[in-house]
C-alpha cells in the first residue's frame, strides 16, 4: 500500500520527473499547439511520456495539466481529469502503485494579477480551485504548484488548494539568476510568504541549468524549515533550426545535482530539457548520498511583495502614522475615500525609515474590512515594505491577511479565550507574524509576572494551532508613567524576561508611555533606548519623529548593528547641534528655496514647500481659506493654465504648478478637516477599461479640486458598469472620462452609451492624447476638453446652470 | 542586473513634453537626475529574441508559422527572408515609481514615465545592435522595427508575439485583455532581415498614422 506522501516527504530521498514541453515537440507538437489537449487527442502519446518517468524511478509524476485552467480551456476540468487517469494508468503500468505519486501539476494563468495587472486575485483563485478540484476529484495525491514567477500568484493557487482539499500542497517558484522573481520579490520573502501558508514543501525549478541554480537553493536552505524540492532545467534553452534545444546531457546534470544535493535538499528531480535519461542518472547519483533532515530555522521574517524584514536581534521600526486615532485630518480622509493622503503618510514613513508599517483604517461609520482590503492594495502597489495589519474587527484582518502580498504582521491578539479563538485560526490558514498582547480576562497585570505568564498562554494557544513559536511576537505593553510610576519599570522586565525566559521577540507601542506628560518625545526617545538595551525586537513609533529615530539609529550604531556606522553617518552627515533635526528623506523644499515668494508666485513657479508654507501664513494670518484659493491659488493656476495653452508654458512647468497648487491645498484641507466645506458640486473622474495611463486625469483631478469641486476618483481601468452604477447611486451630473490610447476609445464609447441608457440626465466631458473633437462628436460625449483647464471651463458651465 | 546604458537624457527631456526651447529649472533638473539614477539602478532589462523565416505576398505576411495580414508590415519585410522576433522590457520598477510619484508629485511621475519610455528605447536599440551585428557576417542588413500597433498592424498581434517567443515566460512581461503590456515599459517588435544595405538603418515614419500631425516627426526632419 502506497504511503501517504506526508510521512516521507524530508524524511526520504524523493525524485520528480522532468520535462514535458520538449519530449512533446519531439512527437509533433506544433509551436502554438496546446499540449493539454493532447490528454484527449493523444493519450497515449502521454501516457508514455509519464510512464518514461515512472520507469525511470521517479516518485512524483506530473500531470498533463500545466497550462490546463479556465481562462484557456472551456473543457479545463475535463482536461485536467483525463491528464490524472493518463498518469494513473501509466503508473499501474509501470508496477509503480506501491511508491510513487501522481502530481495534479498547476502552472501559473499567464496573465498579472491586479492590482499591477488585470485578474483579481479572488478570480485567481476560483481558477485554481477549479483545476484542483478536477484532479483531486480524478485521484490525484498531491498539487505540485510550479514555475511561478509571481509569488502573488503562488499565494492564490496554495490558498486555492487548501479550500478544496487537503492533499500536500508543493510549491516551486522559477527565479533569475540574482535571485528575485520577474516580478520583483524575493528568495527570503517567497520562502516566508510560503512557510505562514502551510505549504508541504518548497524550492525552484525552471529557469536554468543546475549550476546556476546552486546559489539560489543555498539561499533557499538558510531560510527554509520546510522539505526543499529542486527541479533545473537541462542548461539554458538555445535555438538550432527553429527548435528549442538543451546542452546538459544527463551524466553532467546528475553530477551538478550531487553537489546541490549535499546542501540538505529533499526532493530532486528537471524541468525543461530533462529526459527519463537524466531523471535516472539522478537518481542512480544522489540516492546513495547521505539524507538530511529539514532543520528547523528560528528566524521571524515578515515580507511585502519586494522586501523581507527579518525581526530580531536588530531593532525593527514600525511606522505607526496610518491610523485614525486622535486625528481629524486622518479620519476626514477615511470617510472621504481620500487614499492619496493615507499612501502619504505610509510612503513619508517608508522615507524617514520604517521598516514595516502599521495599517489601522478602523472608523466606526465606515466599512472598515473594505477599506482593509483597498488600502493593503494601494500600499503594495507603490510600497515593498511589509505591512501590520492593525485592526480589532476580525473581518477586516482577514480581508487584508487573504489579499495581502507576502507574509503580514497581525496586529493583535490577546490571552483572552475569545480573542485567541477569533484571531490564531486565521492566522494559522494565512501566515503571519502575530502580535499578543500580555492581557487577558483579568486585565492588564501590573507586574511582568502577570505578562509573562499571559505570554506564556499565548505561546501554548499558538503550539495548538500550530502557529510556529518563532511567529509570535508579545507586546510587552507599556502605560503611561503619569498614572503609575511604576509602569515602565514593569514593561522593561516584560521585555527582558520575553527574551531571557522565552526565547521570544516582543513589540511596544512605546510613545504610550508619557501619555500626559509634556516633552513627551523626551520620555519616549530616553524609554526607547532602554527597551532596546532590555531586548526589544519591533518599535511602533512614529518614525517620522526625529528624536525616536535619533535613538534607533544611534543603539544600532552603539551595539555593532549598523556596519562601520554607515546609516547612522548618512542620516546625520547634516547635524547641526541645537537645532530640531528633520529626519532623513523630509526632503520637501525647504523655506531657503523662494523664501519670499508669495503664494501667487510660489505656484506659478511651482516651488511646492513655499506654497505650502504661505499659504499656512496666509491662514494663521486669519484670512478665510476660500478667498485665498479664489484670489490666489486659482489665478494663479490660471495664468500658468494660459501659458500652457499658448505654448509658452511647458508640461513640466504645469505638473509643477499643479503640485504646488495640490500642496497648498492639502494645507488648507488639513485646516478645514472635520469641517463641512462648500463644494461647487460632485463628479465623477475615471480613465476607462483597459487604459492603465493616468497622469492626464490625475492632473484634471488637481485642477477640479483646486476650483472647487468634488471629485469622486475612480482610477484606471474603470469598467464602464463602475462608473455608471456609482454615478447612479451618487446621483451625479458630470462625468470625465480619460483615454490615452486609440485602442480604449472603444471603452469610452461603451461607457458613454450605458450611461446614456441608464443615467440619461448626466453630461460626459472627455480627453486624453488621442482625443479630438471629432473623435467626441462621433462617440457621443457633451463635450470634448482638451486640457485640465477646459475640463474645469466645462463644470463651471456644467454646474452653474 | 540593472541598466548598462546611460539613459539618453535628450530623449527623456522630450519626451516630458519640453520642446526644442524648453527646460526644466534648476530645481527640476535635480529632481530629473535623482529619478534617472533611480530608474538606472532598479530596473531589471530583460530580452528575448527568436529567429523565424520570413514570406510575404500581397499584404499577407507569414512570420514563421503564423499569418499576418498588414499592409505596412508587408511593405517593411519585403525582400526579406527572414526576421528576428523580439520583446523587452526595463522591468516592474518604473510602474511602481510612477505610482508612488503620482501621489505626491505629478511631475516626478511625468519624469519617470518620460524616463522609462527612453530607457526602454535605449535598451531595445541595444538589443537591435546586437543583432545587427550577429547577422551582418552572413551579409544580413536590418530594416526598421516593426511593432504591432504600428500603422495597419493590428494591436491584436502581440497575442501572436507573446505566444511565439513565449514572453511571459521569458522576461515576465504580461499581457492585459486591453492587449496593454505589464510592465507598461516594456517594447515587441519584428527585425526583418535582408540582403539590401540602402535605407535600412533610417527611421521610417511613412508607416505611421500620425505622422502629418506629430511634433516629433516635425522634429527630427
Amino acid at each position: 500500500m502506497r504511503r501517504p506522501l506526508r510521512e516521507r516527504l524530508g524524511k526520504e530521498w524523493l525524485f520528480c520527473d522532468g520535462g514535458t514541453g520538449t519530449i512533446l515537440q519531439g512527437l509533433g507538437l506544433k509551436g502554438g499547439e496546446l499540449p493539454e489537449l493532447w490528454n484527449l487527442t493523444r493519450a497515449d502519446d502521454i501516457k508514455a511520456l509519464n510512464r518514461g518517468y515512472f520507469d525511470a524511478g521517479a516518485n512524483i509524476v506530473n500531470t498533463n495539466t500545466f497550462g490546463a485552467n479556465p481562462l484557456k480551456f472551456d473543457n479545463c476540468e475535463e482536461l485536467v481529469k483525463a491528464g490524472c487517469e493518463i498518469c494513473k494508468a501509466a503508473r499501474a503500468e509501470s508496477g509503480r502503485d506501491d511508491d510513487a505519486y501522481v502530481a495534479i501539476d498547476v502552472g501559473p494563468t499567464g496573465k498579472l494579477l491586479a492590482p499591477m495587472g488585470d485578474l483579481p486575485f479572488e478570480d485567481a483563485v476560483d481558477c485554481f480551485k477549479t483545476v484542483i478540484k478536477a484532479g483531486c476529484e480524478a485521484g490525484g495525491d498531491l498539487v505540485l504548484i510550479e514555475t511561478m514567477s509571481d509569488a502573488y500568484e503562488a499565494k492564490a493557487a496554495v490558498i486555492a488548494a487548501h479550500e478544496v482539499c487537503d492533499l500536500p500542497v508543493i510549491v516551486t517558484m522559477v527565479y533569475g539568476e540574482d535571485g528575485t522573481l520577474l516580478t520583483g520579490g524575493t528568495i527570503e520573502g517567497a520562502v516566508a510568504m510560503l512557510e505562514g501558508l502551510k505549504v508541504d514543501a518548497l524550492g525552484v525549478n525552471c529557469g536554468f541549468g543546475p549550476d546556476k541554480m546552486y546559489p539560489i537553493v543555498e539561499r533557499i536552505c538558510k531560510v527554509s524549515s520546510l522539505p526543499i524540492v529542486v527541479n533545473p532545467n537541462a542548461g539554458l534553452p538555445r535555438t538550432e533550426d527553429g527548435k528549442t534545444v538543451f546542452d546538459v546531457g544527463p551524466d553532467e546534470f546528475a553530477g551538478v545535482m550531487t553537489k546541490i544535493a549535499s546542501l540538505g535538499v529533499h526532493v530532486m528531480g528537471g524541468c525543461c530539457g530533462t529526459t527519463p535519461g537524466h531523471i535516472s542518472e539522478l537518481i542512480k547519483s544522489v540516492k546513495p548520498l547521505p539524507f538530511t533532515c529539514p532543520a528547523y530555522k528560528d528566524i521571524c521574517m515578515v515580507s511585502g511583495f519586494a522586501s523581507c524584514v527579518t525581526i530580531g536581534p536588530k531593532p525593527v521600526v514600525i511606522g505607526e502614522r496610518i491610523n485614525p486615532t486622535g486625528k481629524k485630518r486622518f479620519k476626514q480622509a477615511l470617510r472621504d475615500n481620500d487614499t492619496d493622503y493615507i499612501l502619504t503618510e505610509g510612503l513619508n514613513q517608508e522615507d524617514a525609515g520604517a521598516d514595516i508599517l502599521d495599517v489601522n483604517v478602523g472608523l466606526p461609520e465606515i466599512d472598515e474590512p473594505a477599506m482593509m482590503e483597498s488600502i493593503v492594495l494601494k500600499l503594495q502597489s507603490v510600497t515593498g515594505l511589509p505591512l501590520q495589519l492593525d485592526s480589532t474587527d476580525t473581518e477586516a484582518l482577514e480581508r487584508g491577511m487573504r489579499i495581502y502580498n507576502g507574509k503580514p504582521m497581525i496586529n493583535s491578539v490577546n490571552g483572552k479565550v475569545e480573542s485567541i479563538e477569533a484571531v490564531m485560526p486565521l492566522v494559522a490558514k494565512y501566515g503571519g507574524v502575530l502580535v499578543g498582547l500580555s492581557l487577558d480576562e483579568d486585565g492588564i497585570p501590573d507586574n511582568s509576572d502577570g505578562r509573562i505568564r499571559v505570554a506564556k498562554k499565548i505561546y501554548e494557544a499558538a503550539d495548538r494551532y500550530g502557529i510556529p513559536r518563532k511567529d509570535i511576537v508579545i507586546d510587552g505593553l507599556a502605560m503611561t508613567i503619569s498614572s503609575d510610576p511604576t509602569s515602565a519599570i514593569a514593561t522593561l522586565d516584560t521585555i527582558r524576561r520575553i527574551r531571557d525566559e522565552l526565547g521570544g521577540k516582543s513589540i511596544l507601542g512605546v510613545s504610550n508611555i508619557s501619555f500626559g506628560l509634556p516633552a513627551r518625545e523626551l520620555i519616549n526617545s530616553n524609554f526607547l533606548t532602554m527597551a532596546m538595551t532590555n531586548g526589544l525586537s519591533c518599535a511602533i513609533i512614529n518614525p517620522c519623529n526625529g528624536p525616536m529615530m535619533a535613538s534607533v539609529r544611534s543603539y544600532k550604531a552603539l551595539m555593532n548593528m549598523d556596519p562601520q556606522c554607515t546609516d547612522f553617518i548618512a542620516s546625520y552627515a547634516d547635524y547641526v547641534p541645537g537645532q530640531a533635526q528633520t529626519s532623513k528623506g523630509d526632503k520637501t523644499q525647504t523655506a531657503s528655496t523662494g523664501a519670499k515668494l508669495s503664494l501667487t508666485e510660489a505656484v506659478e513657479k511651482g516651488v511646492t514647500g513655499r506654497a505650502a508654507e504661505a499659504i499656512k501664513e496666509e491662514l494663521d494670518g486669519g484670512r478665510e481659506a476660500l478667498e485665498i484659493i479664489d484670489s490666489e491659488l486659482i489665478p494663479a493656476l490660471d495664468k500658468v493654465g494660459k501659458g500652457f495653452e499658448a505654448g509658452k508654458v511647458f508640461l513640466p512647468q504645469l505638473l509643477m504648478s499643479a503640485d504646488a497648487a495640490k500642496a497648498a491645498f492639502e494645507v488648507v484641507k488639513q485646516s478645514m478637516a472635520g469641517t463641512k466645506t462648500e463644494s461647487k458640486g460632485r463628479m465623477i473622474l475615471a480613465t476607462v477599461k483597459g487604459d492603465i495611463h493616468d497622469i492626464g486625469k490625475n492632473i484634471v483631478k488637481v485642477m477640479l479640486e483646486n476650483y472647487g469641486y468634488d471629485v469622486i476618483d475612480l482610477g484606471k481601468d474603470v469598467p464602464p458598469e463602475v462608473i455608471v452604477d456609482t454615478a447612479i447611486k451618487e446621483d451625479i451630473k458630470l462625468v470625465g472620462l480619460s483615454a490615452l490610447m486609440t485602442t480604449t476609445v472603444v471603452s469610452m464609447e461603451e461607457t458613454i452609451k450605458l450611461l446614456r441608457e441608464k443615467k440619461p440626465d448626466t453630461k460626459v466631458v472627455v480627453g486624453g492624447a488621442v482625443m479630438t473633437q471629432e473623435y467626441s462628436d462621433q462617440i457621443g460625449a457633451d463635450c470634448y476638453a482638451k486640457d485640465a483647464m477646459a475640463t474645469v471651463r466645462y463644470a463651471d458651465q456644467v454646474f452653474g446652470e | 542586473m540593472p541598466l548598462t546604458r546611460e539613459i539618453t537624457r535628450s530623449e527623456a527631456l522630450r519626451y516630458l513634453g519640453l520642446g526644442r526651447s524648453g527646460t526644466l529649472d534648476e530645481e527640476g533638473l535635480r529632481l530629473f537626475d535623482t529619478c534617472k539614477a533611480k530608474l538606472e539602478e532598479s530596473s531589471v532589462p530583460r530580452s528575448v529574441t527568436k529567429e523565424v523565416s520570413v514570406s510575404v505576398t500581397d499584404d499577407m505576411v507569414m512570420l514563421g508559422d503564423t499569418g499576418i495580414k498588414s499592409t505596412g508590415l508587408a511593405r517593411n519585410l519585403k525582400c526579406c527572408t527572414k526576421a528576428v522576433l523580439v520583446a523587452v522590457t526595463i522591468g516592474p520598477a518604473c510602474d511602481r515609481l510612477v505610482k508612488r510619484a503620482q501621489i505626491k508629485s505629478n511631475l516626478e511621475a511625468a519624469i519617470y514615465q518620460a524616463l522609462g519610455a527612453a530607457a526602454v528605447e535605449d535598451y531595445i536599440d541595444s538589443v537591435n545592435d546586437e543583432i545587427k551585428e550577429r547577422y551582418k557576417a552572413q551579409g544580413l542588413y536590418c530594416r526598421p522595427r516593426f511593432s504591432p500597433g504600428y500603422g495597419d498592424l493590428s494591436l491584436e498581434h502581440q497575442k501572436d508575439w507573446f505566444r511565439m517567443l513565449d514572453i511571459t515566460r521569458n522576461t515576465g512581461i504580461t499581457l492585459l485583455d486591453s492587449l496593454l503590456m505589464v510592465p507598461t515599459k516594456s517594447v515587441t517588435a519584428v527585425i526583418g532581415l535582408g540582403t539590401d544595405k540602402t535605407g535600412s538603418f533610417k527611421h521610417d515614419c511613412s508607416n505611421c498614422n500620425i505622422s502629418d500631425t506629430c511634433s516629433f516627426a516635425a522634429e527630427r526632419t
